[in-house]
């Protein structure tokens, strides 16, 4: 086993925790014992999920490794987002006159670096909540808490998890609008034009 | 791999489709990060009387909009 005196992980174990290989990929789990046919955990349930400043560290990680990569490059035209569609969208801008040959080799680094650092967070958040799906939900949850993704805010709704029809399932629609009822928000009670609809319940001449 | 293995590990395609739900916010943000950094630049540009968007003015429109740590590894590709 990994651990000490104190139930801690060593250096070694906490080391395997940061990403390595691949900035993308997930912590690995934490050391393990395996007994016959079932697998416990050697740290406490709470101690499972690495707490804020550890996403932190993987951030600073993240960030380092980039620059290295970068250094190390020699063939700047492997790329991983096509250099003609970068530009295509700058060109959306109808202020854009002209771009230079280098401005989309930088964007598609900076998206691919954009990219990673925002599915990043997104899965500290997923791991938060005790889950190996990212949803968008995380990503909404990442935007909202990084001042810099503010831009995004109205693109990536918080509310991404909620079904749309939920709000009107709370509400009774099917009385007429004249009578006392609380309307969902942004209810318009629809304008009658022409003649009068007759009282059914009413069944005098 | 052994078929006894294989058969331990979930479908690719399943899984991808599980990805690919989440895939079409991030093509749409993407987008946004690239009218939104551009936007800032094509202004740059404007004020400073010059019709070509370069690398410095990309760099420097990050650096004002909190992207500051896109920057230094950036400054390779330069």
């Amino acid at each position: 086993m990994d651990q000490n005196q104190h139930g801690q992980p060593t250096q070694e174990a906490v080391g395997k925790n940061q990403y390595q290989s691949n900035p993308m990929m997930a912590p690995t789990n934490p050391p393990s014992e395996t007994i016959g046919p079932y697998v416990t955990s050697s740290f406490p349930r709470e101690k499972q999920h690495a707490p804020q400043d550890i996403y932190q560290e993987q951030l600073n990680n993240f960030w380092a490794k980039q620059c290295q990569e970068i250094e190390e490059t020699t063939d700047l035209r492997t790329h991983s987002l096509p250099y003609a569609r970068i530009k295509k969208i700058m060109k959306a801008d109808r202020d854009v006159r002209m771009v230079s040959a280098e401005a989309p080799v930088l964007f598609a680094k900076a998206c691919e670096m954009f990219i990673m650092e925002l599915t990043m967070k997104a899965w500290a958040n997923a791991e938060d909540h005790r889950r190996r799906i990212l949803q968008k939900s995380d990503i909404a949850s990442a935007i909202s808490k990084t001042d810099v993704f503010d831009f995004l805010e109205d693109i990536v709704p918080r509310d991404v998890g909620i079904p749309r029809s939920s709000i009107a399932q709370n509400f009774d629609l099917s009385m007429p609008p004249h009578q006392n009822v609380t309307y969902p928000p942004y209810y318009v009670p629809a304008m009658v034009t022409g003649r009068p609809i007759p009282d059914q319940n009413h069944h005098g001449p | 791999m052994l078929p006894q293995e294989q058969d331990r590990f979930l479908p690719i395609v399943n899984v991808s489709h599980i990805m690919k739900k989440v895939m079409p916010a991030n093509a749409k943000i993407l987008k946004y990060f690239i009218n939104f950094i551009t936007g800032e630049a094509s202004n740059k540009c404007q004020r400073e009387k010059r019709k070509t968007i370069n690398g410095d003015d990309l760099l420097w429109v990050m650096t004002t909009l909190g992207f500051e740590d896109y920057v230094e590894p950036l400054k390779g590709y330069l």
